[in-house]
């Protein structure tokens, strides 16, 4: 019988998990998950694909504000740089699909580079606001470079394949972006196992004491920018996948908020957190509507009237109760959770 | 020769019953109704154009239906509200298709709006009637079952900077421009050149602002310097209230050109306090049009106290949208579908709304009616506004 977390190697320590109960689980899941375009309707599918696209982004926003401690704001103007690239390579230029996406990543994750170096000597809110300007900057660039952007006209993304797969019909899509965040969550959590991650955590905890034990904090630094911007370059690119119509529009600063909500919401510094607060912001307003549906009338001429702004303010509330009683977010109430069951019955 | 009359008859059959098949999978009719969606801002900002569309199309749906709907369906109205967010109009047009199952479109939200939807617009062949984006984004290319009402932006200035030039110029004439840094001012800037090439007008400055701007006071000290008196102002609602607020401020005896959107009542009494009798180009009757006066006084049985504060020139422009997508629709009888509708909608010629708008035809290789302009002026007293020119294609 388990008894709880004590470790006695090394290997053990680093592992993704030690459990058999956990390993079973994750392969459940992950047939739950191929098995989904089989049991849900297109609109299900088009949330899950939303709902992948966003955990890409979340968990690259994640590397950088959760694990290494960079507050960001500049996340829109990284998933319009991954959309952007993307949409001119597949559309203006012919490339294939398996090279266009990787490329949007990297185009972003070196872009991220010219915003890392401030943070070199920028922390908390002041370096919040250098990566909110920079989202400006890309959008301003967009439009000011419109022979290559196609400026405020946007870019239609055509009919994109992949083996043969139409990457425009719900099915394929949802079975790409599922490989894709898959991989993306397993880079971020090995990331986080290796030197790379725990130098990562040491900056996040205390930057001076960090580099007092020998972690080169502009070697760290940058690399936590570029490897967080590759990952939302990629997701942007997934977006212009699933709207296949790419404008400056798509990129409003809101987007940079709604990602900070989710990792503050799903918990701070931890991938399943990621993943987590993007499923419960995501669903979050689906679950509104069907809850509201249920107990008031929906012919009530003052609930039509005012429905919108009540889905809103509930949405709201929502949020704000959560972080009043689970300040550690989603992932603590799945640790409560796990906790509780591991231990039973002696749980405390 | 039995043979061949039972072959004969199980041909027929299966005809007709693939035929029944075919028209009974038609998405979003049932035997008493018809779903039409609607793409909306519900909420923020710019909410008030979202519930004003929904009024526009619930008066038109109310007044349809009370006369028999269309060949005995009921029109049913699906809202979906989109915050003025193009990934979310994607997704909300989604949910319409897939879960609500309808059949037209006709709200559609703002360009950029429209345009994220546009794939899956294309995709359903969805019968779709754009009232509140006559952007050419959305024309062109045409889109088979994409049907536009609306002038442009390009075409509502160059009215008003016509009629200004004929009728109401300064000594004087310098003409300067300020426009947002998108795809709105890009339409906005077409017109003030066409203006200024075909009328032959002194282009003082032209000038770009980021969207969301509220401070405008380098942008006028500019203006002065330019010797700018014919401003054409691209700002819309607070941005271009403030703007006419810093030219008062810098003294500027200004003539002012403004957006259609500065026509709704609230907007137009951001800007009145400046003190500018500006004018507005539109494709869309006023508030104080006699055409919109009789409209309001006729559907009002069809609106509660609350709508009627909603009303503003997007409701009268969804209505007209509705209108004449019911016409085509009732014009494929009993057995509705999409391509048949789609097709009745190419034929338009001439659509009547009243007034609201000028007659809609969309048997033309845009697939875009209703694009003549009147040109208002406010008349500052009572922030009305008077009828300067009937509707005029420019």
């Amino acid at each position: 019988m388990r008894t709880g977390h004590f470790k006695d190697s090394y290997a053990s320590l680093v592992a993704l998990s030690d459990s058999r109960t956990a390993w079973v689980w994750t392969g459940l899941m992950a047939l739950a998950l191929l098995a989904l375009p089989l049991l849900v309707g297109a609109y299900s599918l088009t949330l899950a694909v939303t709902i992948l696209v966003a955990i890409v982004g979340a968990i690259g926003l994640n590397l950088l504000t959760g694990t290494t401690g960079l507050i960001s704001l500049g996340q829109s103007g990284f998933l319009a740089i991954g959309a952007y690239t993307n949409g001119i390579l597949l559309t203006d230029h012919g490339w294939p699909i398996w090279a266009s996406l990787p490329a949007a990543g990297l185009v972003a994750a070196a872009i991220s580079l010219l915003v890392g170096i401030p943070s070199l000597r920028l922390k908390g809110l002041y370096l919040a606001i250098t990566t909110l300007a920079f989202s400006f900057i890309v959008n301003y660039l967009i439009l000011f470079f419109e022979g290559v952007t196609h400026g405020s006209n946007g870019i239609f993304l055509g009919d994109v394949t992949i083996f043969g797969f139409d990457l425009s019909a719900d099915r394929p899509l949802y079975y790409f972006t599922l490989a894709i965040t898959v991989l993306v969550a397993l880079g971020a959590l090995n990331l986080g196992r290796t030197r790379i991650g725990r130098a990562w955590l040491a900056i996040r905890d205390h930057d001076i004491a960090a580099r007092a034990m020998g972690i080169d904090l502009v070697r760290y630094k940058l690399l936590a920018f570029f490897m967080s911007s590759f990952f939302i370059g990629i997701a942007g690119a997934l977006m212009s996948l699933q709207i296949r119509f790419i404008n400056i529009d798509i990129f409003g600063f809101l987007l940079s908020i709604e990602a900070l909500a989710i990792i503050i919401l799903g918990g701070l510094g931890s991938v399943a957190g990621a993943i987590l607060g993007t499923v419960f912001l995501t669903l979050l307003p689906e679950a509104i509507r069907l809850a509201l549906s249920l107990i008031v009338d929906p012919n009530a001429s003052t609930y039509s009237k005012y429905i919108y702004e009540i889905r809103g303010i509930t949405y709201g509330v929502v949020m704000v109760l959560f972080l009043r009683f689970k300040p550690d977010g989603l992932i603590g109430l799945w640790r409560d959770a796990k906790k509780f069951f591991v231990n039973w019955p002696l749980a405390y | 020769m039995r043979g061949m009359l039972k072959f004969a008859l199980l041909a027929l059959g299966t005809l007709s019953a693939g035929g029944t098949a075919a028209w009974a999978a038609e998405p979003g009719i049932t035997d008493t109704e018809i779903r039409i969606g609607d793409v909306n801002i519900m909420t923020g900002p710019a909410s008030f154009i979202g519930q004003a569309v929904s009024v526009g199309s619930k008066v038109a749906a109310a007044e349809i239906n009370a006369a028999g709907g269309i060949n005995g369906r009921k029109i049913v109205i699906h809202t979906e509200d989109d915050g003025y967010v193009p990934a979310r109009s994607f997704q909300a047009l989604k949910k319409l298709i897939e879960v609500d199952d309808i059949f037209a479109l006709n709200g559609t939200s703002g360009t950029a709006n429209v345009l994220a939807m546009m794939p899956l617009i294309t995709k359903a062949n969805l019968p779709t009637v754009v009232t509140t984006a006559p952007n050419e984004l959305v024309y062109n290319p045409v889109r088979p079952s994409v049907f536009t009402i609306g002038a442009s932006y390009e075409a509502a200035f160059f009215a008003q900077l016509k009629y200004i030039h004929e009728h109401n110029e300064p000594k004087t004439p310098v003409y300067g421009l300020i426009r947002q840094d998108d795809d709105f001012g890009v339409a906005v800037e077409n017109g003030y050149s066409r203006a200024i090439k075909e009328l032959g007008l002194k282009d003082g400055i032209r000038l770009k602002y980021k969207k969301g701007q509220t401070d405008f006071g380098a942008e006028l000290l500019q203006m002065r310097e330019a010797g700018v008196t014919v401003l054409a102002n691209g700002a819309i609602i607070a941005s271009a209230a403030n703007v006419l607020s810093e030219a008062r401020k810098l003294g500027l005896d200004l003539q002012v050109a403004d957006v259609w959107s500065e026509i709704m009542p609230p907007s137009a009494k951001l800007l009145a306090p400046a003190g500018y009798s500006f004018f507005v180009g539109d494709y869309i009757a006023s508030m104080t049009d006699p055409a919109a006066v009789s409209w309001l006084e006729r559907t009002k049985q069809y609106m509660s106290d609350t709508d009627r504060q909603a009303v503003n020139r997007y409701t009268f422009i969804t209505y007209a949208g509705l209108k004449v997508l019911a016409k085509a629709m009732a014009a494929c009888g009993k057995e509705l579908t999409r391509a048949c509708t789609v097709e009745n909608l190419k034929k338009t010629h001439g659509f009547e709304t009243g007034g609201l708008t000028a007659p809609i035809s969309f048997d033309n290789e845009k697939q875009l009616g209703g694009t003549e302009v009147k040109v208002y002026q406010v008349n500052l007293a009572d922030v009305s506004f008077k009828t300067l020119t009937g509707y005029t294609q420019y």
